[in-house]
């Protein structure tokens, strides 16, 4: 899914030209808790009335457009507040949204091809869903308020020694893996019986949720922890 | 090559120039597929690169700064860079390049250049090693599936440790699945083990 390779997105362009061109923008621009109605107006003028960093969202929509640009040194810590709630919008999104549906359809495939293989994947799945949403709290929970105060924290000379990005990045594995073995048994191993588009239906959300995690994924490891480590120092 | 997918970037300010490029080569082969890139900067930002099997420049973007040239390079392993002669550059500059195109070449003359560069590395003749597991391998697998450490799996099998975990590797890169749960899906869908060993072995 992670494949495409759209316009690369300028401060002056029309937002709505994109939107068209790359439908993902919306889901992104949900990330940022803005809507996705825009008229004709430009991306510049959008993240000004949302009051959002424009060099923020530029970059994640040039992510969500198949470009590999994450450079922290052009953020900064005041931009922690938007990239937090923009993971957070995320997490709410896959645990609301994405696990939800991806859980309903390989439910209904286990009831119309009820053979082994699929009551293993759903098993697979409920296993792999419930590491995800402890992975998820423990983000929302721990990790995101800390990194939220560490700046107070840091004025106040308090060596918050307790946890730091080290912590989080042992703590942070990538949650894609499974995304991808499921995409292979479904796709490539398992016998299809009734389950023609069901299964199409399931495996399209799959490579959606992949989609989505991976870009995920690079905003953790390449921009927050780097911005909290140059804080640390 | 004509029926080759492969993927090309051109790295031309001009559009018209660019316009007619892409005509021409999606003439010559219309499984390739064609991006177009404004700066060298917006490339290095290009998340497939390892996609990219030929690179055209026009070397005017490079003229203040042939050095950028050569960082670039390092991040397109596969990719074959050509330069597109739109004028005179100094031979200096040209020698950056893997193959030229002039301006005034004919459409054929353009599109043999550009498959004498992609014949050789073609992903379409897929010689990858085939996906099936070895004897050995499906053994391991059985042992894995039904809890084995990779010690007990050694000494059941009368080999190393070393060659076992070796096994695994193997069978995880030709499956495309490392973990346990995913592995023990693999195995009954290519029936190496059946749902009653499962049940009673676990």
């Amino acid at each position: 899914m992670y494949q495409t390779r759209k316009t690369y997105i300028k401060e002056q362009m029309k937002l709505a030209d994109l939107l068209f061109e790359n439908p993902y923008l919306m889901l992104m621009m949900q990330h940022f808790g803005i809507n996705y109605v825009v008229q004709d107006r430009s991306v510049g003028q959008v993240c000004q009335e949302n009051h959002i960093n424009k060099e923020v969202f530029i970059a994640f929509g040039n992510l969500y457009n198949g470009f590999q640009e994450l450079d922290e040194k052009r953020f900064s810590f005041s931009d922690m507040h938007s990239i937090i709630s923009f993971l957070k919008n995320s997490h709410q999104y896959y645990k609301e949204e994405k696990y939800p549906e991806i859980k309903n359809l390989i439910d209904e495939i286990a009831r119309i091809n009820n053979t082994p293989e699929i009551m293993m994947i759903a098993r697979f799945f409920d296993e792999y869903f419930q590491e995800v949403l402890e992975h998820l709290a423990y983000e929302d929970e721990v990790a995101f308020p800390f990194f939220m105060e560490l700046d107070k924290n840091k004025r106040k000379g308090k060596e918050a020694k307790e946890y730091s990005a080290q912590v989080y990045k042992d703590h942070h594995t990538d949650i894609e893996t499974k995304i991808m073995e499921l995409k292979k048994l479904l796709l490539k191993h398992i016998p299809l019986k009734e389950d023609k588009t069901l299964r199409r239906r399931l495996i399209i959300s799959l490579f959606e949720l992949e989609y989505d995690l991976t870009i995920h994924y690079a905003i953790e490891e390449n921009l927050l922890i780097p911005l909290i480590e140059n804080l640390e120092e | 090559m004509s029926e080759c997918n492969i993927h090309i970037a051109i790295i031309e300010p001009s559009h018209l120039i660019h316009e007619g490029l892409s005509h021409i080569l999606l003439k010559g082969n219309p499984h390739c597929r064609i991006l177009r890139f404004e700066h060298l900067d917006e490339l290095k930002e290009y998340r497939h690169k390892e996609c990219l099997e030929v690179i055209i420049v026009n070397p005017t973007i490079i003229m203040g700064d042939p050095g950028a040239l050569g960082s670039v390079k390092k991040q397109f392993k596969k990719a074959q860079w050509v330069a597109l002669v739109t004028t005179v550059f100094s031979e200096s500059l040209l020698n950056l390049f893997d193959a030229r195109l002039q301006i005034t070449d004919n459409p054929g003359s353009i599109n043999r250049t550009i498959a004498r560069l992609t014949e050789e590395n073609c992903i379409c003749t897929d010689d990858s090693p085939g996906e099936e597991l070895s004897e050995r391998e499906k053994q391991v697998l059985i042992e894995l599936v039904h809890g084995l450490s990779n010690k007990e799996i050694a000494d059941k099998l009368h080999i190393s440790t070393h060659t076992v975990i070796s096994h695994r590797k193997n069978i995880s890169q030709k499956a495309g699945i490392k973990s346990l749960s995913g592995l023990t899906i693999y195995a009954i869908t290519q029936k190496i083990i059946s749902m009653k060993d499962i049940q009673s072995g676990i």
